[in-house]
């Protein structure tokens, strides 16, 4: 019986190193692809999080066989460094604001954040959405009186999300693929297209990967038909 | 004799094994550029922000502490063990938990809204809620251990409930209330889920050392290992003070019950 036992561990545990060792692979992605690429890859690993915190923990060697920012400057420093393979862009998004669907600080526009008292949240610089946030403020002519309002720097955007999906704050700068996964919560406000940054996804192979085909066979199926169809479905466009 | 030598070599192997990650904050750069960055706005905001921050927690659980503390030690009533136990509960409670309970309690549409959400009393009451159970622990153990025989010996004497609080039982119980007081303070200033959940992360407002070494970790190596080094500082200080007010309270009650010629209740 016991013996059985033991017997059935063992061949479970075979199964499961077989099985991570042909086609599961780690995937660090940045956070707002978090809904769509578990469905694209059920069975890869994720770890999701800022692009740069991802970045970081590669650089100090996380072992991760697929990197895939919110931008292109961070696998770029990455390849740079020869610590992954050069990066292809794979999609492209659009920074909007979002507000509680109450909106309590009636939030209307880009210029009704500069009104005294909303509290705004944005990412952090060096997180993609933060430094892309900045780059529309400093188009919008009321970065000071934006700057003053905001209450919190977050680590990532859907930190942002959450804190306005909660009603905490009164608006934040999100991806417009993020609002679409709390429809219910956020009410969106579109940033016109001449303070729009240009926001594209890079993903790289990791050089220190075991599994560089499986890598690469992931980064290829982002760019193949039914990647990029998951992706659009997602509110995501082509790159 | 050799059980004797595996022993000592567990003691260095976990020795080594807890000190390492310590010693190479300090030895990672060099300690001209730690010093270098403890000038840094961003460390130095941090830095008042968390003293701030833990200042006011500490005084708020000792002005409400204390007295529970004393009043659920000396009294027995029905729920005793229930109350201590609920007291403890955020002691266990996940830091992310403790954040979206503080979030549930007193965010803006809480069951207690409130729009303290983004401030330093936002942060205080993160704080204040993870760290306040060790102090109250703590306190309760310290006062219990106090000979009640002290305290009636007074009040016989004529001193009032008040009087007998202040001048006996504070004093004897004072190493313990002190190590509580470590404890929490410690607690608090590594404080960093609940508050990044509940107080958001702004420098000069929100951003404690703990979160602004998360947030800096990306962009300036250096800045996080400056105020990693002082939080480790700050930390050891702290466990000495423990050391000290903990040897402080045995000595005492020994020496009270060579006095009085009583023997010490537990």
């Amino acid at each position: 019986m016991r013996l059985a036992v033991c017997a059935l561990a063992a061949a479970a545990l075979l199964a499961g190193a077989a099985q991570a060792a042909t086609t599961r692979i780690t995937v660090y992605a940045a956070a707002s692809l978090t809904d769509v690429l578990p469905k694209l890859a059920p069975h890869d690993r994720y770890s999701f999080g800022g692009s740069n915190a991802l970045a970081a923990q590669i650089e100090a060697g996380a072992p991760a066989d697929v990197f895939a920012s919110a931008n292109t400057k961070l696998p770029a420093q990455l390849h740079a460094k020869g610590l992954c393979s050069k990066p292809v862009v794979f999609a492209r998004n659009e920074l909007v604001v979002v507000v509680p669907s109450r909106n309590p600080a009636h939030v209307t526009s880009l210029r009704s954040l500069a009104r005294p008292g909303v509290k705004i949240v944005v990412a952090a610089a060096g997180v993609p959405a933060g430094d892309y946030t900045a780059k529309v403020l400093a188009r919008t002519g009321l970065e000071a009186a934006i700057e003053r309002n905001v209450v919190s720097r977050e680590t990532d955007v859907r930190e942002v999300l959450a804190k306005v999906a909660l009603g905490e704050a009164d608006a934040g700068f999100v991806y417009a693929t993020d609002a679409r996964t709390v429809a219910g919560k956020v009410k969106v406000v579109r940033i016109p297209a001449r303070a729009q940054p240009v926001v594209a996804y890079g993903a790289c192979i990791v050089s220190s990967s075991k599994h560089g085909a499986a890598a690469s066979a992931f980064i290829r199926s982002l760019l193949a038909p039914r990647g990029q169809a998951t992706l659009l479905r997602a509110g995501f466009l082509r790159p | 004799m050799r059980w004797y030598a595996v022993c000592l070599a567990a003691v260095v192997v976990a020795l080594a094994f807890l000190l390492l990650p310590v010693v190479a904050i300090f030895v990672h750069t060099s300690p001209s550029h730690l010093v270098d960055q403890l000038s840094n706005p961003v460390v130095r905001d941090a830095f008042v922000v968390s003293v701030k921050t833990s200042v006011l927690a500490q005084l708020l659980i000792l002005i409400v502490g204390t007295p529970a503390a004393y009043l659920i030690a000396t009294h027995r009533f029905p729920g005793r063990a229930l109350v201590i136990t609920l007291v403890e509960l955020p002691l266990v409670l996940p830091p992310a938990v403790a954040g979206i309970a503080l979030l549930a309690a007193f965010g803006r549409y809480g069951l207690i809204g409130t729009s303290i959400g983004f401030t330093q009393t936002a942060v205080t009451v993160a704080v204040a809620y993870v760290a306040s159970p060790l102090y109250v622990r703590q306190a309760v153990a310290a006062f219990e251990a106090t000979d009640p025989n002290l305290a009636a010996a007074a009040r016989t004497l004529g001193a009032g409930p008040g009087r007998t609080f202040f001048r006996v039982v504070l004093p004897l119980a004072r190493g313990g209330l002190a190590a509580g007081l470590a404890l929490s303070f410690a607690r608090g200033l590594g404080e960093f889920g609940a508050t990044i959940m509940f107080a958001g992360s702004l420098q000069k407002v929100t951003q404690t050392l703990p979160l602004a070494i998360y947030a800096e970790f990306d962009q300036n190596f250096d800045a996080t290992l400056a105020m990693s080094g002082v939080l480790i500082v700050i930390s050891i200080v702290l466990l000495v003070g423990l050391r000290i007010g903990l040897g402080w309270q045995r000595s005492n009650s020994t020496q009270s019950s060579s006095l009085f010629g009583l023997s010490a209740s537990s």
